[in-house]
């Protein structure tokens, strides 16, 4: 039976080897159809869970365009699916707090070292235990960088710009690689509620817990060599990955304004099948507010990764010594979880990404100038203990998915499946005899993230880039992992 | 009677059944002890928690929204509710709290699936919580 003759899965038909369509005609409140980027085998995985009916629900939202969208890493979430992307035409088009996300503009940043696995040799277990000593890895009572006042809103406006000029935290060029330079227009602060102060003021450059991480690693493999060389990436290359988002400040940014869309749908007259929808047109008061405060968390998040390359770049001077430190670059880093406002086919559009990672192809002006002729870097993080990949940004990106791509594996598991498989301390054996360092304070947090609970980041890798919308520049495997 | 997790892919979600709303409110607050609780201290500390909504479900999240933030901003877990008062559209009580280094694993509790209702033999509740 070939790919094309494949049954339809939950009436999600096969539009061609890497694409599943459900016609918006499928339910009365549709106004797109939804689409899905997966192969067979990730579809059937996708069924399992509720992320197809997400995916729907998404399709209701009012100035909706195009199709709701999920990417191959789609798992459940709460009302979008983790994997999901909408985007919603202004001004009457709407804007959800809930298909952003509680982790407003949670992402990763990578970091490449100068140096190589083998010259790092022994080392490996010395710089990850430093690492796991200078990055706070909780609520952030201790470690943190601490601002308040103005200090503190010039991040929120500024990002992680504020903290280079005010603190010498990062480089330029680490501003420049940054999407967005780290740095969302329209941040408001008086949109920001005093609780949401507070629970940032002292979380800046923390890690937190869940499935955040802080990984060292190794280039195993390059696929597209001149853009690996645009990256400055090489072969047996030690670089870091960071996965953190916006801490308690994001969660209560997002948190104060699902209440306020909720309390506002009757006066918009938008009815939806999810409440975690809760949403506004963007031009309204709420959905403009809600805007300038995201850009606020999304500022904060970015400076938030910025502090926490900081605190590596510090564990290489004392490990490796200043050199190494002033050597290592910044890739680039990018957003999981962020609302934008995007230009498509000549139409300013609201896109929302609610766990998916945007990817410009070559030639994009929102990319820096030393990427700009090979496309914008992408980074899939696989589950705790596999490969990691880093791709770059292509065409088809642009006309199938509002230039986005995945973000990750994709969870297929629960946590408390996960803890019934494993118990953190056989994970960490398991680990460590596979010569992968771990630090990480919880068993229990450790056992949920187990790599079995995540799908096959080869495969999601792959579906992307069949589908055209990202290209493979290089694999990494891990050395050492850091959580929290 | 009491709670428990229900699966779910990569979230939290709690469901409560309780003979009576005040105990459906004191069932949230010992499972989010039990989610957040770690490295308990013999140290004990009362504070008051006060919140205010139109439905019940939603004040099920605002309550589970203040234990949240007494955990992340003064290492405080849920150990008992002492005291609990509830109105029309509020909720005052008593809580008993041991400090302690909570997990920061709470992102925010969502209106997902987000429910409390009667049932057969008191009350029934579901949230979701981001993790």
């Amino acid at each position: 039976m070939s790919e094309r003759s494949q049954p339809p899965v939950h009436g999600f038909r096969q539009v061609d080897e890497v694409e599943w369509e459900l016609p918006a005609s499928a339910r009365a409140d549709m106004r797109v159809p939804a689409r899905v980027f997966a192969d067979r085998e990730l579809i059937g995985q996708i069924a399992a869970d509720r992320s197809l009916e997400q995916l729907q629900n998404v399709a209701t939202l009012p100035g909706i365009t195009g199709a709701a969208l999920a990417m191959p890493d789609i798992h459940q979430g709460y009302g979008f699916p983790v994997g999901g992307v909408a985007a919603t035409a202004p001004p009457d088009g709407v804007v959800s707090p809930g298909g952003v996300g509680y982790d407003i503009n949670c992402g990763v940043r990578l970091l490449a070292l100068p140096l190589t696995a083998a010259e790092l040799g022994g080392r490996t277990e010395a710089l990850v235990h430093e690492i796991s000593r200078r990055v706070p890895v909780g609520t952030g009572h201790g470690g943190a960088l601490k601002l308040a006042g103005a200090a503190f809103d010039r991040v929120l406006v500024q990002g992680p710009r504020a903290l280079l000029t005010e603190r010498g935290v990062g480089t330029e060029e680490d501003v420049e690689h940054t999407e967005s330079e780290g740095r969302l227009d329209g941040a408001e602060t008086a949109t920001v509620s005093e609780r949401a102060r507070v629970r940032g003021s002292d979380q800046l450059g923390t890690l937190g817990s869940g499935n955040h991480f802080l990984e060292l690693q190794r280039v195993v493999k390059l696929f597209d060599h001149p853009a690996a060389e645009a990256f400055g990436l090489r072969p047996d290359q030690v670089a870091v990955l960071i996965h953190s988002g916006s801490r308690g400040f994001g969660h209560q940014v997002c948190t104060d304004y699902v209440r306020t869309m909720d309390a506002v749908q009757a006066r918009y007259r938008i009815t939806l099948p999810d409440r975690e929808l809760a949403c506004a047109p963007q031009s309204s008061p709420e959905g403009r507010r809600y805007l300038a405060a995201m850009a606020c968390a999304a500022n904060f998040a970015w400076a938030n990764r910025a502090a926490l390359a900081h605190r590596v770049r510090e564990s290489v001077a004392r490990i490796l010594g200043p050199k190494l430190a002033e050597g290592t670059r910044q890739v680039y880093d990018v957003a999981h979880n962020v609302a934008k406002l995007e230009t498509y086919a000549g139409r300013e559009l609201c896109v929302h990404r609610k766990g998916a990672t945007r990817a410009f192809p070559a030639g994009s002006t929102e990319i820096p100038a030393t990427y700009r002729n090979v496309g914008q870097p992408v980074f899939i993080p696989g589950s705790m203990g596999t490969s990691s990949f880093v791709l770059v940004g292509r065409q088809g990106a642009m006309e199938r998915s509002f230039g986005t791509v995945c973000h990750g594996a994709g969870r297929r598991m629960s946590r408390t499946g996960a803890r019934r498989a494993i118990t953190g301390a056989e994970l960490r054996h398991q680990l460590e005899a596979r010569g992968i360092v771990v630090r990480c304070p919880s068993n229990r947090g450790l056992a949920e993230e187990a790599p079995f609970a995540y799908k096959d980041v080869e495969r999601v890798v792959a579906v992307v880039e069949q589908a055209g919308l990202a290209g493979r520049v290089a694999q990494l495997v891990p050395l050492g992992v850091v959580k929290g | 009677m009491g709670y428990r997790w229900v699966e779910h892919t990569a979230e939290v979600e709690l469901e409560i059944e309780a003979p009576t709303e005040e105990a459906a409110f004191n069932e949230a607050a010992h499972a989010l002890g039990e989610l957040v609780g770690d490295d308990l201290r013999q140290e004990w500390i009362s504070r008051e928690v006060s919140v205010a909504a139109d439905d019940r479900a939603v004040l099920l999240a605002h309550w589970l929204d203040e234990l949240v933030y007494l955990a992340e901003t003064e290492d405080l877990v849920p150990d008992e509710v002492e005291r609990i008062e509830l109105s029309g559209h509020g909720l005052r009580a008593i809580v008993r709290c041991r400090r302690g280094n909570p997990r920061p694993l709470v992102r925010g509790v969502t209106y997902h699936q987000l429910s409390f209702e009667r049932a057969d033999h008191g009350f029934r509740a579901t949230v979701v919580l981001d993790v």
